[in-house]
């Protein structure tokens, strides 16, 4: 409903524009321009995230870093707090330290995923009109891809919905907005997957891009077991914002989900007349390695590194990914199992190729994660683990 | 069909038909329902009374990548007018003084709900069963990320190009010191993010986007504009075009539990408290921002209220809700009352307490007096003559040393704030709807103004446990106060609030300080 006479506006309307000329002082009263002028900026000066994003989160000073005072107005039942000290077993001097380095708000982060869409739809375009469907070996689009890849959608839409409450408790605005886009970005993942899935059905004709195969794989194929009983946990198991944070992007997925996305079915498709997939894959990794670049400001320059409580974040890290890489390399473990369901391939397929596969995997993830925290690990021990479940 | 044949057939399919094929959001979105499964953890971390149906759906059948294009070209439109028309009109400075700083308290107060709906949003998503419907919770998260993006976009912007750019460029850390900002933390923070789950949906969608956003965000552009500030109708109503979604939400969570027995006994209650929740702050505050914050008045407060409160939302809105068993909150008529007076009473207490804001106010000019008593009878008499003598007595005037904070004390005027609401009121001069309650508690008083935060109170004390201003300040001078919140000016000594919107006479610590207000706790004194 809106006012059904056009009212004179202030800016356009002469007389009344006159009248507020006359009222604004013929001087500046104050030489300040820069919005959150207090705060320092991690760069040479304050980015335009650090303006539209820091401290728009209310934090009292009992919370490190906060610039309000006193009590929450409403509480929950009982008394608990809208946020507390209590949210997360880790401690920093100062919550709203973390930044994005791709300084995204939510501005650049959507032109950025729009132009994705815009993209991939052309890609589809593109391919369907090229007939790029016609090379597709048939065992392994309706075995592999269909049911396996499918079911993947499940890990990402799991992983996704584990960032719920990471929203709800979080301390601080960049972390919420970091903790946002990687959430938005694992929902995409599982709806690329199931977009895929529709593309195929509609160029093949019988096919059918019902959920239901691969549903029934993630929920009963043990390639899945492992994966499958790790993200429920991650999901719904524990509620420590940063230990969410931490097992999802610096344990799980750098492990399993590089391993899945790239080690396997990127780097295999190819071999089957598929050069779709690899699209899908590759766009999910650039995410995941955006979404590494932000969360390793929280994690290592933020908490790892705190002047003040960096030691002891140090410590809960390592106990945290001690709990969650037995839990990873299980997964990682049973899915190994899928190469037998592939006719094999030399050089890719075979135990010597995996196993290379699955050493890198690990030793990116020790190099980027495990060394930053000082956390001990027997890469050997870990691969032999994994290879253990080919069979 | 087996596998080979399939392939031929793909074949055959491309042969006749070599149009590029994509795929549509909706064909995506059609399966998401599937995408949720059992598993024996999958419950809510945040509980709920209710029960919300496994079957819920949601009407926008959004996917990521189509909200992020969607968002964007609104953004493109948005950001194009802003950066690019209205810098090259010089329209940062060119709104009316009064409403320039009007709108260093409604984008930042804005910001602060739409970053609180982010965790409230957040919230709803674990508590949801439904993947479509914790999918339009997600977009709802998304989009208040935006809000508070764009809501801080309106101040930068101001600080950019207003000629007073104090307040606006740094309201994140002097919005604390003043009477208005625990009270905007009750509506817009925590009632958002503390409480059960359905609870905090119906504050947030139910009252606070379908109730309080026409007002909020809507009827604020038509003030604007009518002061010359084209800038807040450009980022307002480009905020507004998310919030049919989030209103959708709402209602979607309504019907999500109207199967559930729970929802029998206690839904019209908590619709009742949410709504009594946000109008004892919305009422006052945005009446007071509109017809105290302008020069230019659209239409009385009241009318709005009228309108939007009373007629579209407690009529029509949740009329719609009627066959889920939802009814008008009884509440709805004791606001009616407050939509007429208890801006004034707010906007006088404010005034009073100026040197604590972020913001300048003006006392109303001859013009405006004249307004008032044409819309509000009985105005003149009752605030005028007030307004009158402070201005007389030198109320803007830095070397008088006079703040009227010290004529309500030396008159027996005592202001109190509501617990429950925290928002502030002075018994004596009130012609709003309350009135005084004190009771003790573990040996502390606290004081309220109204039946139904009372009742909230007395059901639940340990949800209310905050501090108001004047328990926190007791015994502190005003000046130290503002110092140590940083209500300064850059130059390190000139006040940013004042009592007026000149660019002269501008009042500094030492003035306040002179003045030798020291605050205290009412309550002692019962
Ligand atoms: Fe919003
Ligand atoms: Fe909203």
């Amino acid at each position: 409903m809106s006012a059904s006479v056009e009212k004179p506006h202030g800016l356009t309307d002469p007389e009344r524009a006159a009248k507020i000329l006359a009222a604004i002082p013929d001087h500046d009263l104050d030489t300040q321009r820069k919005m959150n002028y207090f705060l320092k900026p991690r760069g040479k000066r304050l980015s335009e995230y650090e303006i539209l994003t820091v401290y728009s989160q209310p934090t009292p000073d009992w919370i490190a870093g906060g610039l309000d005072w006193g009590d929450w107005t409403q509480k929950f039942h009982g008394g608990r707090p809208s946020w507390g000290n209590e949210l997360t077993e880790l401690k920093s001097s100062d919550w709203h330290h973390h930044r994005d380095p791709g300084r995204r708000w939510h501005g650049p982060y959507v032109k950025d995923k729009s132009e994705d869409w815009r993209y991939t739809t052309r890609l589809l375009e593109s391919f369907s009109a090229d007939g790029g469907i016609r090379t597709l070996d048939p065992t392994w689009r309706d075995e592999i891809l269909d049911k396996y890849y499918g079911a993947l959608l499940y890990n990402e839409y799991a992983l996704f919905n584990a960032h719920s409450s990471v929203l709800r408790d979080c301390l601080s605005d960049t972390i919420r907005l970091t903790a946002g886009f990687a959430a938005l970005d694992k929902v995409d993942n599982a709806q690329m997957i199931q977009l895929q899935r529709s593309f195929i059905a509609k160029l093949v004709p019988g096919l059918d891009d019902s959920t239901h195969a691969p549903k029934q794989t993630w929920l009963t194929d043990p390639v899945y077991n492992g994966a499958r009983t790790l993200v429920q946990e991650a999901w719904q198991g524990i509620q420590d914002f940063s230990e969410i944070l931490w097992a999802v992007h610096n344990v799980y997925d750098p492990l399993f989900g590089v391993f899945a996305r790239r080690e396997f079915f990127q780097r295999i498709a190819p071999h089957f007349g598929d050069s779709l997939t690899p699209f899908f894959t590759a766009q999910a990794q650039t995410y995941f390695q955006v979404t590494r670049t932000a969360i390793s400001d929280l994690f290592f320059e933020s908490l790892a590194n705190d002047h003040q409580f960096g030691d002891f974040n140090r410590t809960y890290l390592r106990a945290w990914t001690g709990k969650w890489l037995d839990g990873t390399i299980a997964a990682l473990k049973d899915f190994v199992g899928l190469y037998a369901k592939i006719p094999p391939i030399a050089g890719v397929t075979d135990k010597e190729a995996v196993t290379e596969a699955v050493s890198r995997v690990i030793s990116d993830w020790v190099a980027d994660y495990a060394d930053k925290i000082d956390y001990k690990v027997n890469q050997q021990n870990l691969v032999a683990a994994v290879i253990s479940g080919l069979k | 069909m087996p596998i080979s044949a399939a392939t031929k057939a793909a074949t055959d399919a491309h042969a006749l038909h070599r149009a590029p094929a994509s795929v549509s959001p909706q064909e995506v979105h059609k399966w998401m329902q599937s995408f949720n499964w059992e598993f024996s953890k999958n419950k809510t971390k945040y509980p709920t009374k209710y029960h919300m149906a496994n079957d819920t759906k949601e009407q926008f059948k959004l996917i990521a990548k189509e909200y992020a294009r969607m968002e964007s070209a609104k953004d493109e439109r948005q950001f194009g007018t802003l950066l690019d028309g209205m810098t090259r009109l010089g329209a940062g400075n060119r709104m009316h003084p009064k409403w320039g700083e009007t709108m260093k308290v409604a984008s930042n107060f804005l910001e602060v709900g739409e970053y609180n709906a982010i965790a409230a949003s957040a919230m709803l998503w674990d508590s949801a069963t439904a993947a479509e419907q914790k999918n339009g919770y997600l977009a709802q998260v998304m989009d208040e990320i935006r809000h508070t993006n764009q809501c801080a976009f309106v101040n930068h912007y101001y600080s950019k190009h207003y000629h007073d750019p104090a307040g606006h460029n740094d309201a994140r850390r002097t919005r604390a010191i003043g009477p208005l900002w625990k009270g905007m933390k009750r509506v817009f923070a925590d009632g958002f993010i503390s409480g059960d789950a359905v609870e905090c949906s119906i504050n947030l969608q139910l009252v606070g986007e379908a109730c309080f956003t026409n007002p909020l965000i809507v009827a604020i552009t038509e003030w604007a504009s009518a002061n010359g500030d084209e800038i807040t109708p450009t980022v307002f109503l480009s905020i507004e075009t998310d919030e049919l979604r989030h209103m959708a939400n709402g209602y979607q969570t309504v019907v999500s539990i109207a199967n559930d027995p729970a929802a029998q006994k206690y839904l019209n209650t908590d619709l009742n408290n949410a709504f009594w929740t946000q109008q004892k702050y919305f009422t006052p505050v945005l009446g007071m921002l509109f017809e105290y914050g302008s020069k230019f008045k659209v239409e009385p407060w009241v009318k709005t209220w009228n309108r939007w409160v009373y007629e579209d939302w407690g009529g029509i809105w949740i009329g719609r809700l009627g066959k889920y068993g939802v009814q008008s909150p009884p509440s709805l008529r004791d606001a009616k009352q407050d939509a007429y007076w208890a801006h004034h009473d707010l906007a006088l207490i404010a005034y009073a307490l100026w040197p604590t804001g972020f913001f300048r106010l003006a006392l109303p000019d001859q013009e405006e007096m004249q307004w008032f008593e044409a819309n509000y009878p009985g105005w003149y008499d009752h605030y005028g003559k007030i307004y009158e003598e402070w201005k007389a007595l030198g109320c803007e005037d830095p070397k008088s040393g006079f703040i009227p904070f010290q004529w309500l004390l030396k008159n027996g005027h005592e202001v109190y704030v509501d617990r429950v609401s925290q928002v502030p009121f002075c018994p004596s001069l009130s012609k709003s709807a309350g009135s005084l309650r004190i009771h003790e508690y573990n040996g502390r008083k606290y004081s309220f103004s109204d039946d139904w935060g009372e009742r909230m109170w007395l059901t639940e004390p340990e949800r209310y446990e905050c501090q108001s201003i004047f328990e926190q300040y007791d015994g502190r001078e005003l000046s130290e106060i503002i110092a140590e919140g940083h209500g300064l000016r850059s130059d390190g000594k000139t006040l940013i609030g004042q009592p007026h919107v000149r660019g002269t006479d501008l009042w500094t610590l030492e003035d306040v300080r002179r003045a030798g207000v020291v605050c205290s706790d009412p309550l002692k004194r019962h």
